[in-house]
């Protein structure tokens, strides 16, 4: 179904040099990448600090110019305006006008949105209600703690009802409670059909929430692809627990199969690989251990993460 | 296409940030005070009393408002790129020259709620110390409001691509040398060399010409004022702060905001 969807989001070789000082050479931090991202999924878009996450999610936003290539929206070139009333945007560490208070900024963001006066206040009070704001939205927005800011943030992302929602490092700087509402937030922007792109370093959170994803490292991208197809390789593993196996029979499994072999007390661990998995545990059985649980592992994104970023060192 | 919608919301919101400011307030008071002063400062002279008060009303009225102008436009727009504020208003469907004039007019509607306040105040303390108000007094005023709209203009232009330090030096020269461009083209004619002539005649017509909306001299000293003193100088005023702002709207759309 995924390959039906339509690409809403589409960066094709897109190039972007900056100029660090007056009279000093152009540096090049963008040098043609493309992907594109579709109609109603979570897309994560992961690279290490510097990588050129921002700087592509400022050239989609219009706040940056590409120096090369083409960057649209729903169709319409970045560098238009009428169409952003159907996205929704959260900078990194977002910060508001703190003179006004929750109610108030969204009011404004609506006004600006071109948000109907006739369903305003209920968009903005469902807003509120919908981010957990409505106890503090009569607060000063200087009053608010960070992931009250944040919360804020997410809301006025949404307060005129877009259909595709940009977020910058969304869970920065929460704790694990703020982290894991945000992240509730977004499946629950999925679930309403609307399409979220992602920008983050934080890993976990890109593996339990995002469907697709595309690595950028240095300012190339290295990777792109389903969650699944991208954390899947030929080298399927397994964690095999063991309870009564005998220390003369985990050595020789540990030798004969390759396996990593972990001691939890009376219990012992052993990763092995999936093809060898089968006579691992007749040979288990047979020296009268018991099973405890056979798990799956997956080669974490992480790994994928820092392969790709240890590549790009090994390029230089 | 620009949306006068869009560009009121950013004007009022702007107008807010003004009034919920605690420093402004306190620009305002001491304003007030200087205004008020100048029944002291006419103390010290057994003639003319009147006259010295409201010319030191005035001109508290004129080098407060270009103050305050200069101290807040050249922070108005880089301060919004400074504090990310920016990023949330221009992903809405928000054009940059939309949030730039927004942010213009709210501030000459800040400046110009200043400038009320502070002629009711001038107005209060003429009226208890005996001194007539005229309409010239109020033309003088209403003159002090369009030199706000090109001060403010040329500090918004400079606040679309440099910093507040920089863009105050520079809007603070453009203010002095604007008060002396029509003396400059003066002296200017008078001389041989072509070149000088050329010259101060030149910087007469590209820099504002701030000292046309300075009729304090006239409304103080009781001397006529045609209608053309004080409506040349209001469609000038108009005309070159919309210049300015398309010029800083040029510049505006080319930045990159990083």
């Amino acid at each position: 179904m995924a390959a039906e969807q339509r690409e809403i989001v589409c960066i094709e070789d897109i190039v972007k040099d900056f100029r660090p000082g007056f009279g000093l050479r152009r540096k090049r931090v963008l040098h043609g990448i493309s992907f594109g991202v579709r109609e109603g999924e979570i897309f994560g878009f992961v690279g290490p600090n510097g990588a050129g996450k921002t700087t592509t999610l400022k050239i989609l936003m219009g706040l940056i110019r590409p120096t090369g290539g083409r960057a649209s929206i729903l169709g319409h070139d970045v560098r238009e305006t009428a169409f952003r009333q159907h996205i929704g945007f959260l900078p990194e560490n977002p910060y508001f006008y703190d003179y006004l208070s929750g109610r108030e900024i969204l009011d404004f963001y609506a006004r600006l949105s071109g948000v109907a006066k006739r369903t305003r206040r209920e968009r903005v009070d469902r807003l509120l209600d919908w981010v957990g704001l409505t106890g503090a939205a009569g607060a000063r927005l200087r009053t608010y703690s960070k992931g009250m800011l944040q919360r804020v943030g997410i809301a006025q992302a949404l307060v005129h009802d877009p259909s595709v929602i940009f977020l910058d490092e969304p869970m920065s700087g929460l704790d694990p409670i703020g982290r894991k509402e945000i992240r509730d937030l977004i499946l629950r922007l999925r679930a309403e059909g609307k399409t979220v792109f992602m920008n983050t370093h934080i890993l976990s959170d890109v593996e339990m929430i995002c469907d697709r994803v595309a690595i950028i490292v240095a300012g190339h991208i290295r990777y792109q692809g389903r969650m699944e197809a991208f954390l899947s390789t030929d080298e399927h593993e397994c964690d095999l627990v063991l309870q009564g196996l005998d220390p003369e029979t985990a050595q020789t499994l540990e030798e004969r199969f390759e396996a990593e072999l972990r001691g939890m007390g009376d219990r012992v661990e052993l990763r092995v690989r999936e093809k060898n998995l089968r006579e691992v545990l007749e040979r288990a059985l047979e020296a009268g251990a018991s099973v405890v649980s056979v798990t799956p592992h997956r080669v974490s994104l992480e790994t994928v993460f820092l392969n790709a970023v240890e590549e790009e060192a090994g390029r230089r | 296409m620009i949306s006068p919608l869009r560009v009121w919301v950013v004007a009022v919101n702007t107008v807010r940030a003004a009034i919920r400011n605690k420093l402004l307030y306190t620009l305002l008071f001491f304003a007030i005070a200087l205004i008020a002063t100048g029944v002291l400062v006419s103390t010290l002279s057994y003639v003319e009393r009147e006259r010295i008060l409201q010319d030191v009303g005035l001109s508290a009225i004129r080098i407060f408002g270009a103050g305050i102008a200069i101290f807040v436009g050249v922070g108005l727009i880089h301060g919004e790129v400074e504090r990310r504020t920016i990023y949330t208003i221009l992903s809405k469907p928000v054009s940059r020259s939309e949030f730039l004039v927004g942010k213009y007019v709210g501030l000459v509607l800040t400046m110009w709620l200043q400038l009320a306040i502070m002629t009711v105040a001038f107005c209060a303390v003429s009226l208890l110390y005996g001194a007539p108000i005229t309409a010239a007094h109020l033309a003088a005023l209403l003159l002090v409001a369009f030199e706000l709209v090109v001060l403010v203009a040329v500090a918004t232009l400079f606040s679309a691509f440099t910093t507040p330090m920089l863009a105050s030096l520079f809007t603070v020269g453009i203010w002095l040398v604007g008060h002396s461009t029509r003396n400059l083209r003066l002296l200017g004619e008078q001389a041989d060399v072509e070149g000088v002539r050329f010259a101060t005649a030149l910087l007469h017509r590209v820099l504002p010409d701030l000292s046309s909306f300075d009729l304090v001299v006239a409304a103080v000293h009781g001397l006529p004022i045609a209608a053309a003193q004080v409506i040349w100088p209001m469609l000038y005023g108009v005309f070159y702060a919309a210049l300015l702002l398309f010029l800083a709207a040029l510049v505006f759309e080319r930045r990159d905001f990083r």
